[in-house]
């Protein structure tokens, strides 16, 4: 993952751009924009307010670079999480719900069963070491549901067609166990 | 609510997930803020859950996106200009008669080339088109400069795109006629890199297929550009 944004050259970005040096900061922006806006894309499922949360990521960015320190994870983790919590916070400012309505609803099942889903779960056993894999298909499917398009445990009860306590209850156990999996 | 070991272990990972909302959410906020034992947990799993973020294709943001920052963090100094007049440059070249478009700069946003960094780049971009037409950008140690068509579409029939340095003082600088089905790379001149490295102008006209019989525009102006030092 790290081939075309190695990991040093964004630690060295982002001490220039601590010190407030706008060549280092379009460099950055260069560098980790596309990443980062696809996250927020996907998250989102909205162009405008992918776009919006890029913007105020960024400006997050260039003010708190000296804030960044190895104990938040590797330069590109500390960027992708600001990005995404933008995002998040974005949606639940504008309502941006996927539930919203019949169509949105018959969306989200598709979403469930269809190929995308189908991708993202791929995606997500792969990204954490085979550890998803020790999850049941409910625990799973939710955390990544709740990872990749920042659905609601309401939106998740109407998606999986479960009552709201027991999708908590999968997102719960499911995270404690991806964690006793990844700490092995 | 105790700060018990499950609890904070429980909360972070929510936090991080996104899936911890409302009160509950600022209320861990100040928690984190509180507690450095609260913010490794945080740590932990903003690290750990990244590694499904690594998996999400990566999508180009429209070149609006670092306008508008740059808009917002210098507002004075924004790469978003308006060309200047471009009538006492060129006297002769009746710009009344034509459809001249003027169109703004902005900077361009480019992916990351492994070698060299360009030192000058730009876009040609078009109000009403939602690309640009052109992306610009110059590889530095060669004086090269190269045009990606993005938006581009062919000029009419019996006609040719031609490229220009504005400089800052004297006549325009032919670069050519410039295809619109392909990069286009040119090779400056000494001359040619110092007029444009002061005045950072680029122009297209429209002109006779071939290009400009007399060595000058003699077309309308169809863009004007102003480039960015990177």
């Amino acid at each position: 993952m790290m081939d075309d944004a190695p990991q040093d050259d964004l630690m060295r970005l982002l001490g220039r751009v601590a010190n407030h040096d706008r060549t280092a900061f379009q460099h950055l922006y260069e560098q980790m924009s596309a990443r980062m806006y696809g996250l927020c894309h996907r998250l989102a499922g909205q162009q405008e307010l992918a776009e919006e949360a890029l913007q105020d990521a960024f400006i997050r960015i260039w003010h708190h670079a000296s804030e960044y320190h190895s104990e938040r994870g590797s330069p590109m983790t500390w960027m992708m999480t600001i990005a995404r919590y933008r995002t998040l916070d974005l949606m639940r400012a504008r309502k941006v719900r996927r539930s919203a309505g019949e169509s949105a609803l018959e969306h989200l099942e598709d979403e469930r069963s269809g190929p995308l889903d189908e991708s993202i779960r791929m995606d997500g056993s792969e990204a954490l070491t085979g550890c998803l894999e020790e999850l049941s298909e409910s625990q799973r499917d939710s955390i990544l549901l709740s990872y990749y398009r920042g659905f609601t445990h309401d939106e998740l009860s109407s998606a999986l067609s479960t009552p709201v306590g027991t999708v908590k209850s999968w997102i719960r156990r499911g995270l404690l166990a991806l964690k006793r999996c990844l700490e092995r | 609510m105790r700060k018990t070991p499950e609890r904070i272990e429980s909360l972070a990972s929510e936090y991080v997930l996104g899936s911890l909302r409302g009160a509950a959410r600022k209320r861990f906020e100040g928690w984190m803020m509180e507690s450095y034992r609260v913010r490794q947990e945080v740590w932990f799993w903003e690290d750990k859950l990244s590694a499904l973020a690594d998996k999400v294709p990566e999508e180009e943001p429209p070149a609006r996106v670092w306008s508008s920052i740059e808009q917002r963090l210098w507002p004075d100094t924004a790469a978003v200009r308006k060309p200047r007049s471009l009538g006492w440059l060129w006297p002769s070249w009746s710009l009344a008669a034509t459809a001249a478009v003027l169109v703004m700069a902005v900077l361009l946003v480019q992916r990351p080339t492994p070698a060299p960094v360009p030192m000058l780049s730009g876009a040609i971009v078009q109000p009403d088109v939602k690309d640009p037409l052109w992306l610009v950008s110059e590889a530095g140690s060669d004086h090269r400069l190269r045009l990606r068509p993005v938006a581009a579409t062919a000029a009419q029939a019996g006609k040719d795109y031609e490229l220009w340095i504005v400089p800052d003082g004297g006549q325009p600088l032919s670069l050519g006629v410039m295809p619109v089905n392909g990069i286009y790379q040119v090779t400056l001149t000494d001359a040619a890199r110092k007029a444009l490295s002061t005045s950072r102008t680029l122009a297209i006209s429209l002109e006779p297929k071939g290009g400009s019989p007399t060595g000058a525009p003699t077309g309308p102006i169809l863009h004007v550009t102003k480039l960015y030092e990177l």
